[in-house]
């Protein structure tokens, strides 16, 4: 949390409201946290009390960091936010007028922006399919579940393997997805991964973030299902909007990890009963897949190789570790 | 089983036959992938046999075998167990998954005898849940080990962390594959990926002797919905989403660094050369099918 000294004078109350939404999870999604952080933006620019175009550059650039301090684990976030400030950065402003213009077209812009990218995303990924593919999916990802609906829509794909995604089987939000999408839905338990992929043809996953070298940050099994994928060679594929893509790895940072140790996760009290205080639970919430395991990350700009993923991050955020 | 045939040699010598051609196939096709039970099977009926043809009574001989053959399986367990524990080192992490006596067995003795403290990552082992009696039953051993619980998913997370594997086996293939609980197999990939020692402890009665001849070890897949999540989260998928649970999967040698018998540890390729040394080669082992017929002559057939 950011000390209260950070906080810029008379931000309207809405937007101390969104950010607190955004740190407490009541806003979750990345598409949704980025979307809040962008009509943040917008409010706190239409809120400006003023006629001093260089004091309102500065509250604006006060409130971006105020927001970008609400919840450091979501990349989407900094990536919103960037996307509308570098906006009135670069028009070079004379009036506040021109300046509260230049947020709010920009906030409007990346909110339009990030609605349609899903539905592009299912479009260009279901282009990578073949008539009768088999594909297998890991968690739950709104991205992932437009490909593989544009891709049953296609008439390329009508069986989908759903891992269950343990401990809080997010499987279940997915293969309710799907089904409703038309897809024959073959759920199973983790651990059935390696026996199941001799029956697939492409895997196709979401991504919580993916950093500057590739790698893909998203739920916990992710990486063994993509460790089994290669094994098999069964192509595998990440879904992901662009501003997924986490900038703070370009500058060495790693992306932030979360390991539970709630007991209940991984079984019912009863039993946990039996191993209180002589067992631990570790239960990561993210892991890390490799470049190497991801054949292509399909955003709303493209299919790219993991590696070309600094490219994404320079031309839709204008950042780069030389800056 | 050994212990249900025991009580039923009061039906005197052709009753007990006869009790045993009912008995023996049904038993065995309701566990086809028990290759233990199955030379379990396999060893009584020959020594039966044998016996009874040598002019001994059935009542005499049949609780003297069934003695032999659990105290051989006993003492197979604690030689593993012995033989395995050699292979740990103080402060080692070790990751286990489902549960397996014989495994646990290498655990204990390096804890409880040795005086190693080790690290023990359990795998849940879903969908059945036996990771979870493995860290009970590990708890209780004390002081020098200490559990940790993860979800399978969570294996390539933390197989940075673990020195070695040491899993079970419910059948040993000719070709050196392992098959044992679903998701094994994960873990061994896992395992390989980090270079960290991926060891199976299998006495030689897990051998799968029809293996030998082409037999592929018989799949069991499960579709029990609530295997899976519970009914009520499950009910707005019924009839739109089907649940299939294969309860074993197949481990490939190559991915397996030693199987640790009680005759030793071995190269998985090379578990044939420690079944000609037992059995001879090819083994001359009798196939069920075969004994049944033997112990039909005895019934006298009808």
């Amino acid at each position: 949390m950011q000390a209260p000294s950070d906080l810029p004078r008379d931000l309207p109350k809405e937007v101390l409201e969104i950010r607190e939404d955004i740190r407490t999870m009541r806003i979750r999604g990345a598409g949704r946290i980025a979307r809040a952080a962008a009509i943040a933006l917008s409010k706190a620019a239409a809120a400006f009390v003023g006629n001093d175009a260089d004091e309102f550059a500065k509250y604006m650039e006060e409130t971006a960091a105020f927001l970008r301090g609400a919840r450091p684990t979501a990349v989407s976030l900094p990536n919103a936010i960037s996307f509308v400030m570098r906006r009135l950065r670069e028009v070079g402003i004379a009036t506040v007028e021109e300046g509260r213009k230049a947020v709010e077209e920009a906030a409007k812009e990346f909110v339009e922006y990030s609605e349609r990218a899903v539905d592009e995303i299912g479009e260009l990924g279901a282009r990578r399919f073949r008539s009768g593919d088999v594909v297998m999916t890991h968690c739950h990802s709104s991205a992932a579940a437009a490909v593989l609906a544009a891709a049953h829509r296609a008439g390329k794909v009508d069986r989908v393997y759903v891992k269950e995604t343990r401990p809080r089987l997010q499987g279940l939000i997915a293969a309710r997805v799907l089904a409703d999408a038309g897809l024959d839905v073959i759920l199973i338990p983790d651990s059935a991964v390696r026996y199941f992929m001799k029956d697939v043809d492409r895997v196709i996953v979401g991504a919580d973030a993916v950093a500057a070298n590739g790698a893909v940050v998203n739920k916990v099994g992710t990486s063994v299902v993509a460790l089994a994928a290669k094994e098999a060679r069964v192509n595998f594929y990440v879904a992901a909007e662009t501003y997924k893509f986490s900038f703070e790895t370009l500058t060495g940072e790693l992306v932030p990890q979360v390991v539970l140790s709630d007991a209940s996760l991984v079984a019912p009290p009863r039993r946990m009963a039996r191993l209180t205080g002589r067992a631990v639970v570790r239960a990561p919430v993210f892991d890390v897949t490799p470049a190497e395991y991801i054949d292509a990350i399909i955003t709303e700009r493209g299919v790219i190789s993991p590696y070309a993923a600094p490219l994404i991050l320079l031309e839709e955020y204008g950042v780069s570790a030389w800056d | 089983m050994l212990e249900d045939i025991r009580s039923e040699v009061s039906r005197g010598p052709r009753g007990f036959a006869q009790f045993l051609l009912d008995y023996v196939p049904r038993y065995l096709a309701a566990r086809p992938t028990s290759i233990a039970l199955l030379n379990a099977v396999r060893e009584f009926l020959s020594s039966y046999l044998r016996a009874v043809r040598s002019g001994r009574s059935t009542d005499e001989v049949v609780p003297g075998i069934i003695e032999s053959i659990l105290s051989a399986r006993m003492a197979a367990k604690s030689a593993i167990a012995e033989i395995g524990a050699r292979r740990l080192k103080d402060g080692e992490s070790v990751l286990m998954h489902s549960y397996s006596r014989t495994a646990m067995g290498i655990v204990r003795k390096a804890a409880e005898e040795l005086g190693l403290r080790l690290s023990v990552y359990v795998t849940e082992s879903r969908p059945i849940g036996e990771g979870l009696k493995a860290a009970e039953e590990l708890a209780r051993i004390g002081e020098g080990v200490r559990v940790k619980v993860m979800v399978d998913s969570a294996v390539r997370y933390f197989m940075k962390d673990v020195d070695r594997v040491i899993v079970g086996a419910d059948a040993v293939a000719a070709n050196g594959a392992v098959v044992n609980k679903v998701g094994t197999s994960v873990v061994a990939l896992a395992a390989k990926e980090a270079r960290v020692n991926f060891y199976v402890a299998a006495e030689t009665y897990k051998f799968s002797f029809e293996t030998l001849t082409g037999e592929l070890v018989p799949q069991v897949v499960l579709s029990d919905a609530s295997l899976v999540a519970p009914p009520r989260r499950m009910a707005r998928l019924t009839g739109r989403a089907v649940v299939r649970a294969p309860v074993f999967d197949v481990t490939p040698a190559e991915y397996i660094d030693a199987i640790i018998t009680e005759r030793g540890i071995t190269a998985p390729q090379a578990i044939p050369l420690l079944i000609r040394e037992i059995y001879g080669w090819p083994p001359r082992v009798p196939s069920i099918h075969r004994l049944l017929e033997e112990v039909r002559d005895l019934a006298g057939a009808e």
